[in-house]
């Protein structure tokens, strides 16, 4: 056993002593701690949670055209060619698919949970549509080719899928941004509470600390316990707050399902994977290790 | 071997402990620093463990100059140095087991190693029956004892004691002084500081000191004035 490590493992004993010996105020602080991680962490699993959604979504342009019910396939096939021709006389490319009628039938059924009402109808009530994707981002531009569509004949209703997918996006980037912000001022309390907690630690252990000092121990010696303690509160601060959070879903999907089922949704909140999970513990204890080493230099600098 | 040369000491509102000290201790010798409270030999010995520094002149211990010592290197000075504190310092939550282990601990020594060393250093003043023991469960004189294994543990080449029988009966202090006796035979060099001037001839040299100077120095002889 090298001497390295079992200085580290007496440090890693004396934090632990110093845990016994105060351990009413050690839990406080991880309580305070953990507290202030859970805000961010909740957040963050529920960026986490939209993201996929989001992410899944077309932010392009994208324009639903639907050929009214009566047409014939003929007629809604060949409304492929004026359309083409619209987009070519603007100087706009894209991308139109036909989408029959028996194929969005099928599509709602397989991914709704609509398929029972629809069965019931008897009938496909679906019409024809076609589905033009855009590279083109010019709201102006979008908007004429739009109008020129809807004046087409056969063509029932024109609608443009893009612009609620872009305000999601946003939201979710502002919401992200905010995330971040909060994460950094929360980041600072922990900091903060942590370098309090080991500055009363070291003043209570003055008298220890200034033995150890005349009997010859390093400053890495003096040291390292209260290191080892304020990643040990950090750590279990994160620990407890993911727990928290993971605790907290399960009543807030209950609600949460009876709100998605009225938009024929199956949507629940998860809490946040084994991966994302460890590196929030890492980032915790992190934190706990920032503000006892602060802590430690300043008290410890100040007593020599 | 310790040399003090023109050393002086200021504290803060010119208060002065040390006057322009010049000394040669040589590996060793069993010296008494004698004098009465406020004479400087407190200040002498933290001087010699770096504890204090000399406002003028040069402490030399073992060749190495004090003053130019880096921060960083004073810890591996005091683990050659035997430190006796009239209050003995003690950590009263541990054991004395604990206690004297703490010098070898500091240096990174096994545990196991740390207390079969530790075991044989309270034999040496006659406490290791009480090995489990808090030090406040202890005597006075127990605690110094316990002070003095903690300061032989680590095999020091000097042990400094300030006033290790302050506050002790004449038997406790007797006890005191024998143990000490017995590292000094062993050729470590022991500085003893103390006002109380019984134990004196005990001594292979005793240097007096008054307001932060030497007044008087003697051998079995008269040394100087």
């Amino acid at each position: 056993m090298t001497i390295w490590f079992r200085e580290h493992l007496f440090a890693l004993k004396s934090a632990f002593t110093h845990l016994r010996a105060g351990t009413g105020n050690f839990l406080f602080n991880v309580l305070v701690v953990a507290i202030a991680l859970a805000l961010p962490i909740a957040g963050l699993t529920l960026i986490e949670n939209i993201r996929p959604i989001s992410s899944q979504l077309s932010i392009e342009p994208e324009i639903s055209i639907f050929v009214s019910p009566d047409t014939p396939r003929e007629s809604a096939t060949a409304l492929s060619l004026p359309i083409k021709r619209l987009l070519k006389e603007d100087g706009i490319t894209g991308k139109l698919s036909f989408i029959p009628k028996e194929k969005a039938l099928s599509s709602m059924q397989d991914s709704s949970s609509l398929a029972e009402v629809l069965s019931t109808l008897g009938g496909n009530p679906l019409p024809d549509a076609y589905v033009l994707s855009l590279s083109n981002n010019d709201a102006a531009q979008l908007d004429r080719l739009v109008e020129q569509i809807k004046a087409l004949q056969d063509v029932d209703v024109v609608q443009v899928d893009s612009a609620w997918v872009k305000r999601l996006a946003a939201l979710v980037q502002i919401f992200q941004m905010g995330l971040l912000f909060m994460a950094i001022t929360l980041g600072v309390v922990v900091i903060v509470v942590v370098f309090n907690a080991t500055r009363l630690q070291v003043i209570s252990h003055q008298a220890e600390i200034s033995v150890t000092r005349l009997l010859g121990a390093t400053n890495s010696f003096i040291h390292r316990p209260y290191y080892y303690t304020g990643a040990l509160l950090g750590l279990l601060a994160g620990g407890l707050a993911l727990g928290a959070i993971a605790a907290s879903l399960a009543p807030l999907n209950k609600a949460i399902a009876e709100f998605a089922k009225l938009y024929a949704s199956e949507f629940r909140l998860t809490p946040l994977g084994i991966l994302p999970s460890l590196g929030l513990l890492a980032v915790s204890m992190f934190l706990g290790l920032c503000g006892a080493y602060l802590s430690v230099r300043r008290q410890l600098a100040r007593a020599s | 071997m310790i040399e003090f040369d023109n050393v002086s000491k200021l504290y803060a509102g010119d208060a002065c402990a040390l006057r322009d000290i010049s000394l040669t201790i040589q590996d060793g010798e069993l010296i008494f620093l004698a004098g009465p409270s406020g004479a400087g030999k407190s200040t002498l010995l933290k001087m010699i463990a770096g504890i204090e520094k000399p406002t003028s002149g040069r402490v030399m211990v073992n060749g190495q100059d004090m003053s130019k010592l880096q921060a960083g290197s004073l810890p591996y000075l005091r683990r050659k140095l035997g430190l006796i504190l009239q209050d003995q310092k003690l950590l009263n939550d541990r054991s004395i087991l604990s206690n004297v282990m703490l010098p070898l601990i500091v240096t990174g020594a096994a545990a196991h190693e740390a207390e079969s060393r530790a075991r044989v250093a309270l034999e040496k003043v006659g406490l290791v029956d009480k090995a489990h023991a808090l030090p406040l469960t202890l005597s006075g004189g127990e605690q110094q004892r316990v002070a003095i294994a903690r300061a032989i543990v680590n095999r020091p080449k000097i042990i400094l004691a300030d006033e290790p029988t302050a506050f002790l009966d004449r038997d406790n202090a007797n006890k005191v002084l024998n143990a000490l006796k017995v590292f000094q035979s062993a050729g470590v060099t022991c500085l003893i500081s103390s006002h109380d001037e019984q134990f004196l001839d005990q001594a292979s040299r005793v240097i007096y000191l008054n307001n932060g100077q030497i007044t008087d120095a003697w051998n079995g002889n008269h040394i100087a004035a």
